[in-house]
């Protein structure tokens, strides 16, 4: 027992250390965000200023829409995957989406809808006579529906993939497995078991990954530039275009619009969390209807997949090859399916400005090893009071509105003289990484069977054995892909990359967006493409890296 | 050498004050040596350009450049790309109010024009005069450009260096427009024909804000008026007839006039696809560009309206707090000179109208610009209207938004 005490002791100061390595940072950002709006006559310049209003609505609507669908979405599928035991074949498409950045994405969804778009192509002129395009509304639609699907399409495969971390988790799945036994033992149906019994308890547990949804959703930039409305826009893009005016005061006023933001964030959680207390009030009063006892799926327990994910996928697929016959295009007019002319252009474009790529891919592949060295560390060492303690300071560049947050963060980097550096940037990334690799990988982590370390202690084995030889070989797939997350959100940064690169440094994000907003098709579309190609690389190699060891049988 | 050049500088200073020519302090130097100094001092620097990046073209356009300054003498030139010039305002701004003294900025070149120069140069934001003393503004056609010295009626007291010329143009398939518009008036009559087929880029782009000024000039009762402040007139009863032709033309507009595109390089991209009937832009070689590049058909034509459009100059400054401003001089100057604005003019690399004087030119120099007018481009040049004091640019805006946003 007297060894005990300094191993305690050493372990406490590193976790202390990193504590302060994380916490400290945040907290200054977080203050320095939230100091800039204590100026009162920010305030009041905001309150004259009259599209303010209308694009607050636009905001919550579209925000609050796309969460509750993709929600429902993710819900409706994982019901379906836990129950036909397709949950498996179900996220193995999943890599693909997740890593599709939400800018590109939009992009190819743009080229999928516009009125000259490929959608009416493939149907004119023999369907519906247009010899032009029409004259619809139906990109930056004022309504923001375009905003509301992009969004939904992204943020389902997240909350699937979140929802995936947890039902990974040995002890949760066996637990929850046989409690949907057990109900449908009592009659229930198998569908009717889940909601019961296992919904409940996973829902419970993507209380993080949702917030980081609606808080994305209602403060979404570079996305909503692409898709989003236009007059007005949300209030996010307004107040991005009010943080890049030349005029301080109005630039004050971009910050309270943040504020804003913060504001309608949370309450639009609290709304959220009172609808679900309510939602699980009415559920415990059980009426005993037992549901449709058996049903066809139930007969072939792996059949097909389900048709809105098959929707999902065949979106995806449509949006990657816009983007790739968009990249070669040349003359292309309406209601031409085909381009008329090929170039390469503008892949030679790209290729001349390899540094934005290696730029990128340096900052995401330095920030996601320190935010998963640093997360690992913490799980290991952390008391996890601690750890429940610091959630929500972590999770604050998840929550708090990027048009704010990035006022605070340019801020920091000014006093560390920091802005422009590649030093300032890569923090800057790291922070907005570890909230990701941290929710991504700590399921998993701290769902690790607590018995491997006792076995391996009776063997005499150290820790470090214990680490390197059980533990992380075990967790390998949990830590290769909470590495691809982070590469994923390093990549698709757009706001931190712009403010602290200080126009420095481009990444193909920052690119893509810039050139989307100059709306020439080829150049955008192969930055767009490449936007999408690193992250999904990453995460196929996560994938490789994280696959399970097999044995092959002993040849004679 | 540095000795013989110190020594050779006191000798050109000694026979300056001996002749009596000029009374010139013993520190002066002469223009030719202080040059050559200043050429020393910048070999080695990394100047960074903060230039617009939304055209391909003008990017690679600054790859050559960058090439040639680094064989040439010796700078490395690094191309920020930015998108809107306002936020180097705003950045340089920031770094003033951080308490950042010269030579500790980030920004050491920066394309600018208008209310962003005159912003800059109101704010004490820009290096003291140094274009005048370019070894190739002699080139400059000062006097056939005037806007090469006056920024939007802001006088550009040698704090930014003209760098192309710009004037706003229009272009669209002459096989759908065989007729195209010759006046703001034209335009209304054609979009209340074809509704829905027209439109300009949201204001504060830069373009849209152009179309809204061109408007103004179309329908402002006294022409300058536009030359002053606006501080110094009745901006309501000189606007007045503006906003009447644009209520009148915004429903026929697309969408309804309720949305606009956000650049201009979005409504060419439209017009290509045929959603829209004609484009904008400030570049009036730029379509003649875009057929090279095979984006658009041959068919595609542009014009200026026939009595003339909106014209302008566009500019390099240097912030007072340039990390590399010896450098920032030296690409200023090659940007000035005739290779460099050549290539620039030349449609396959850019396109951009030159500021240069071409009859001021050494003969062999001049030979490197192309004599006759290329397929593609403006076939009858209009006269270039000269642009309203840029004053009038924010309250234009701010009305405009105030209006129809």
């Amino acid at each position: 027992m007297g060894q005990k005490v300094p191993v305690t002791a050493i372990r406490l100061f590193w976790a202390t250390t990193l504590l302060l390595l994380a916490g400290g940072p945040l907290l200054t950002t977080a203050a320095l965000a939230l100091g800039a709006l204590l100026d009162a006559t920010a305030w009041r310049a905001l309150w004259h200023e009259p599209p303010w209003l209308s694009a607050l609505g636009l905001t919550l609507w579209t925000g609050l829409a796309s969460t509750a669908l993709a929600w429902w979405l993710s819900a409706a599928l994982l019901a379906q995957g836990f129950v036909r035991q397709s949950l498996g074949r179900l996220l193995r498409g999943l890599p693909v989406m997740l890593a599709t950045p939400h800018a590109a994405f939009a992009i190819g969804l743009v080229f999928l809808l516009a009125p000259s778009g490929w959608l009416l192509r493939a149907l004119s002129p023999w369907l519906t006579a247009f010899e032009f395009p029409p004259p619809w509304a139906t990109t930056q639609d004022p309504w923001g529906l375009g905003l509301i699907a992009a969004l939904t399409a992204k943020e389902v495969p997240f909350l699937l993939w979140t929802a995936a971390t947890q039902l990974q988790r040995d002890d949760l799945r066996q637990r929850w497995r046989s409690e949907h036994a057990l109900a449908q033992t009592l009659g229930y149906s198998p569908q009717r078991a889940f909601w019961r019994v296992v919904w409940p308890q996973l829902s419970a547990r993507l209380w993080w990954p949702l917030l980081a949804v609606l808080a994305y959703g209602l403060t979404v930039v570079d996305m909503a530039l692409v898709i989003g409305p236009a007059s007005p826009p949300t209030l996010a893009v307004l107040a991005w275009q009010w943080l890049q005016d030349a005029d301080l005061a109005v630039n004050a006023q971009g910050a309270a619009a943040g504020g804003v933001l913060t504001l309608a964030l949370l309450g639009a959680a609290l709304l959220w969390r009172g609808l679900q207390r309510l939602h699980r009030l009415g559920g415990q009063r059980l009426n005993g209807q037992r549901g449709v006892a058996s049903m066809p799926a139930n007969a072939q327990p792996s059949a097909g997949l389900p048709a809105s994910y098959l929707l999902l996928a065949g979106l995806y697929g449509a949006v990657l090859l816009a983007l790739a016959v968009g990249s070669v295009a040349g003359v292309w007019p309406f209601p031409s399916v085909w381009p008329e002319t090929v170039t390469w252009q503008a892949w030679h474009r790209v290729w001349d400005s390899r540094s934005t790529v290696g730029t990128t891919l340096g900052l995401a592949l330095a920030s996601a090893a320190l935010a998963l060295a640093w997360s690992v560390a913490w799980l290991e060492l952390a008391p996890r009071r601690w750890d429940t303690a610091l959630r929500p300071v972590l999770y604050l560049p998840l929550v708090l509105p990027a048009v704010l947050w990035v006022v605070g963060l340019y801020s920091l980097a000014l006093q560390w003289r920091l802005e422009g550096q590649w030093l300032g940037l890569l923090l800057a990334h790291t922070y907005m990484v570890l909230p990701y690799v941290l929710l991504a990988l700590s399921p998993a982590y701290l769902g690790f069977d607590a018995r491997y370390a006792q076995l391996n202690a009776s063997l005499g084995h150290g820790p470090w054995h214990f680490l390197w030889r059980i533990k992380w070989p075990l967790l390998r797939r949990a830590l290769a892909a909470s590495a691809a997350v982070g590469f994923a959100v390093s990549v698709a940064q757009y706001l931190p990359t712009l403010y602290i690169g200080a126009g420095r440094f481009s990444s193909v994000t920052t690119e893509a967006v810039n050139l989307a907003a100059g709306g020439q098709r080829s150049l955008t579309s192969a930055y767009a493409g490449l936007q999408f190609l690193l992250p999904v690389l990453a995460f196929a190699l996560a994938a490789w890296l994280g696959a399970p060891r097999r044995f092959k049988p002993a040849h004679p | 050498m540095t000795t013989f050049s110190l020594s050779r500088r006191e000798i050109l200073t000694i026979a300056g004050s001996a002749t009596g020519a000029a009374i010139t302090p013993a520190w002066a130097q002469s223009p030719a040596t202080a040059w050559t100094n200043l050429e020393k001092a910048a070999r080695g620097q990394t100047v960074y350009f903060n230039a617009w990046a939304g055209s391909e073209t003008t990017n690679a356009y600054l790859q050559w450049v960058a090439a040639e300054v680094q064989t040439a003498y010796g700078i490395k030139l690094e191309h920020v790309k930015i998108t809107d010039t306002a936020d180097v305002v705003k950045r340089v701004r920031a770094e003033k109010a951080a308490g950042r003294q010269a030579g500790g900025g980030t920004v050491d070149l920066v394309w600018i024009n208008g209310e962003n120069f005159a912003a800059m140069k109101r704010d004490s934001l820009l290096l003291a005069p140094w274009a005048d003393a370019l070894p190739n503004f002699k080139y400059v056609d000062t006097v056939g450009k005037p806007t090469t010295l006056n920024d939007f009626s802001v006088p550009t007291d040698g704090q930014e260096s003209p760098w192309g010329m710009a004037q706003f143009t229009l272009f669209a398939d002459s096989k759908r427009l065989p007729q195209p518009p010759q006046s703001m008036a034209e335009l209304l009559a054609l979009a209340r024909r074809q509704p829905g087929r027209i439109s300009y880029p949201r204001l504060p782009d830069f373009t849209g804000t152009t179309f809204v000024k061109q408007a103004l000039l179309e329908h402002v009762a006294d022409a300058s008026v536009l030359a002053k402040p606006p501080a110094d007139t009745d901006f309501a009863k000189v606007t007045a007839p503006l906003w009447q032709f644009l209520d009148a033309l915004h429903p026929h507009l697309w969408r309804g006039g309720k949305q606009f595109p956000q650049s201009p390089t979005a409504i060419r991209q439209m017009m290509a696809d045929g959603e829209l009937l004609l484009a904008l832009t400030f570049n009036p070689n730029e379509p003649a560009n875009e057929i090279a590049a095979k984006r658009l058909p041959a068919t595609v034509t542009s014009w200026q309206f026939a009595k003339g459009t909106i014209g302008n100059t566009h500019f390099v400054a240097i912030p007072y707090n340039a990390q590399a401003a010896a450098g920032a001089q030296v690409v200023a100057n090659f940007l000035l000179s005739a290779k460099a604005q050549a290539r620039k003019a030349d449609i396959r690399h850019w396109g951009d109208p030159t500021v240069l004087d071409l009859s001021k030119l050494p003969a062999a120099e001049r030979a490197l610009f192309p004599s006759q007018p290329l397929p593609g481009q403006v076939a009858k040049p209009a006269p270039t209207l000269p642009e309203p004091h840029a004053a009038w640019v924010e309250p234009v805006e701010k009305e405009w938004a105030k209006r129809y946003l």
